[in-house]
């Protein structure tokens, strides 16, 4: 019966605690406003900051007080944008969905090798050291220090070349700050037609270093019927508000680096 | 090569198809840290364009075609003896000559000399130890040319009425240590400090404590404790800009490791490391890794088409076998990168925090006080790779301290 006692003890203290924190909670109560809470369920919550905001709170936050648009959460697009344009009453617009895009074709097979890079796996790294393992100054790396930042598991290597699922990829763009060589943009996923290399070297030395180079030919610049494509610094761009995706371009470039939308798709 | 010193780089100021002669700048010098750049040969100019060198992008490069005149260029200014030339013309023959650190980190020199408001010197050091492994090209110069290096001692104390100096040379070099007395026997306020051979000794804030006892705390300067460390290439470099008005264009470099001979050689600034590795007779085996600099600090090479700048003090070449990396494995907490770490740090935490990318945490680890002096993964028995995190993870700090400032 020795245990009686301090186990009546203990009970009471809980009991008058339990009391004086419920009454506590009753009367320094902060109202929250619910919305928060409601906006904040409908973020995809991956804390990836594409919003501008530090957290998925800090961004719930803003949109019930009318400082972040509705839309503002890109991993949650659109479904997210809806549900939460009900809670706030309003009407979301739609936004075209941006995906990330990785703007080379480097790969083992194609891209040739400065050197075996052994050390640490990090592209920064390898980077910096005698311009990089590849040859070309403007090529994806394939460490993965991309792959590492990608909250969403988009992002795989292949023959050491970064893949975007963009199934996956809900263009927070966490990758594209991570590429030391810049070679990750974020694009509307309807353009599914676009150049895959920014080298802007001559044709002779880009084409020295790469197979699928762009060595500026503008080829497709004379194929294309809706004047979208320009070739300016050693480089074609494919403007996507004129562009049809035809698909003509992508027959005619001589090394590949413009693919037709078929494939992509 | 253009960006051959820590700074901008300079811009070239020669044409393809002009004619150069020895020593007459080819590149000037861009901004506070800049540097002129000057011709290592006599002959004509047949390209200028982008070279790649040993850093991320290309810099711009002069090519010059030998002729094999060496004619020296009209103008040159010799201050004549350093112990009766003007004090005030000193930094700026230093700054004209092109002279930045010749022991691998290529800070240009005349900066060093600034000293600003409210700091003093009273001691110059000149770093003789050579802790680096494989390399001898600062031991041969001690041997060989004791009297220039005294002398540019002597002026770079003129220039900023320094008192003392201190020539630091390691034990495991007695030759080096008894010429050395020789030369500074007699000269005002010179001292040859021989010191343990122990690595790495001769990085500035250690060699500064072992030889005045004065600690630099961490975010300082040499110079808060009142103290600039040169190389003693470097001196030597002071003293031909001074004495003879000639600017940088040679120095002494190692070639090691398996080549045929390996030698030292006054090589002219610029020479492609494949012509100074065939003048030690080649490749004694199939190369697998060439490094320029040190084998501890040495920065690794894609080839041997590189030219060699003013900061190399060494080409290592490694064969296939000593090139492959071993595979990184788990740590097993046994504390000898702790023992090992030169400045008190601890590695094994530290790589924990470069894992995982966090670098506030790193950074409050003091990891900006790291010398990436490579003993910690040295002494490492799990093959960690950390000292090449740790470099990684201090470039990170500073581009982040570098985008918020804007």
């Amino acid at each position: 019966m020795d245990i009686f006692i301090p186990a009546l003890i203990v009970a009471v203290i809980g009991l008058v605690l339990g009391a004086l924190l419920g009454m506590a909670s009753k009367k320094f109560y902060v109202k929250v406003d619910e919305r928060v809470e409601q906006v904040r369920a409908y973020c995809a919550g991956a804390g990836c900051g594409a919003c501008g905001y530090a957290s998925c709170d800090a961004f719930a936050e803003a949109v019930v007080k009318g400082e972040a648009p509705v839309n503002g959460c890109r991993p949650g697009g659109n479904e997210a944008a809806k549900a939460i344009a009900e809670v706030m009453g309003v009407n979301a617009e739609k936004t075209n969905p941006i995906v990330a895009r990785v703007i080379c074709q480097g790969s083992n097979a194609t891209a040739k090798e400065r050197y075996n890079y052994n050390g640490i796996p990090s592209c920064r790294v390898a980077a910096g050291i005698a311009g990089g393992p590849k040859q070309c100054r403007f090529s994806c790396i394939g460490l993965g220090d991309c792959m590492a930042k990608c909250a969403f598991g988009a992002i795989h290597m292949e023959n050491n070349l970064c893949v975007i699922d963009e199934d996956k990829c809900t263009g927070c763009g966490a990758c594209v700050e991570e590429c030391p060589r810049n070679v990750i943009r974020l694009l509307p996923k309807e353009q599914s037609v676009y150049v895959h290399c920014r080298n802007t070297d001559k044709a002779r030395m880009a084409r020295d270093v790469c197979m699928t180079a762009c060595i500026a030919c503008a080829r497709c610049k004379k194929a294309c019927q809706y004047d979208a494509i320009t070739v300016e610094n050693g480089v074609a761009t494919i403007d996507p508000e004129k562009c049809t995706r035809c698909g003509e371009c992508a027959k005619v470039c001589p090394c590949k680096c413009i693919v037709p939308p078929e494939v992509v798709a | 090569m253009m960006g051959m010193h820590l700074g901008a780089p300079s811009t070239p100021c020669v044409q393809k198809g002009d004619k150069v002669k020895l020593g007459q700048v080819i590149g000037t010098p861009e901004g506070f840290l800049g540097l002129p750049v000057h011709a290592s040969i006599a002959g004509e100019v047949i390209d200028v364009g982008p070279v790649q060198g040993l850093g991320a992008t290309p810099g711009i490069g002069v090519t010059i075609k030998n002729d094999y005149s060496d004619e020296w260029v009209e103008g040159l200014e010799p201050l004549g003896n350093v112990e009766t030339c003007p004090k005030e013309k000193i930094v700026p023959a230093i700054k004209n000559a092109g002279i930045c650190g010749m022991g691998g980190a290529s800070f240009p020199t005349h900066v060093k000399f600034a000293v600003k408001e409210g700091q003093y010197c009273d001691t110059i050091i000149l770093n003789g130890a050579e802790c680096e492994t494989h390399l001898t090209a600062d031991h041969r110069l001690m041997l060989e040319n004791s009297v220039r290096i005294v002398d540019g001692l002597r002026a770079a104390m003129r220039a900023l009425d320094v008192k003392k100096g201190i020539i630091a040379i390691e034990d495991n070099k007695p030759d080096a240590i008894e010429a050395m007395r020789k030369a500074a026997n007699g000269r005002d306020g010179v001292e040859v400090r021989p010191l343990k051979t122990k690595y790495p000794q001769g990085g500035e804030k250690q060699l500064i404590q072992v030889v005045t006892g004065r600690e630099v705390p961490t975010k300082k300067l040499p110079l808060d404790v009142h103290v600039i460390v040169l190389n003693v290439g470097t001196a030597a470099a002071i003293a031909d800009a001074v004495i003879d008005g000639k600017p940088l264009i040679s120095r002494i470099t190692t070639v090691t490791g398996h080549v045929n001979n390996p030698s030292n050689f006054r090589i002219r600034i610029g020479t492609i490391a494949e012509d100074i590795i065939g003048e030690c007779g080649g490749y004694s085996e199939k190369p697998g890794k060439i490094v320029f600099g040190g084998a501890m600090t040495g920065m690794p090479a894609p080839s041997d088409l590189i030219p060699l700048a003013k900061a190399n003090n060494g080409v290592v070449v490694y064969n296939e076998k000593e090139a492959l990396n071993l595979e990184e494995s788990p740590c097993i907490r046994c504390g000898r990168c702790v023992e090992a770490c030169p400045i008190g740090l601890n590695p094994y935490k530290l790589k924990y925090l470069c894992d995982a990318d966090d670098l506030k945490a790193a950074a409050e680890a003091d990891i900006m006080d790291c010398v990436v002096c490579g003993s910690c993964s040295y002494i490492c028995p799990a093959h960690r790779f950390l000292t090449p995190a740790f470099k990684n993870m201090k470039d990170k700090i500073t581009a982040e301290a570098r985008k918020k400032r804007g």
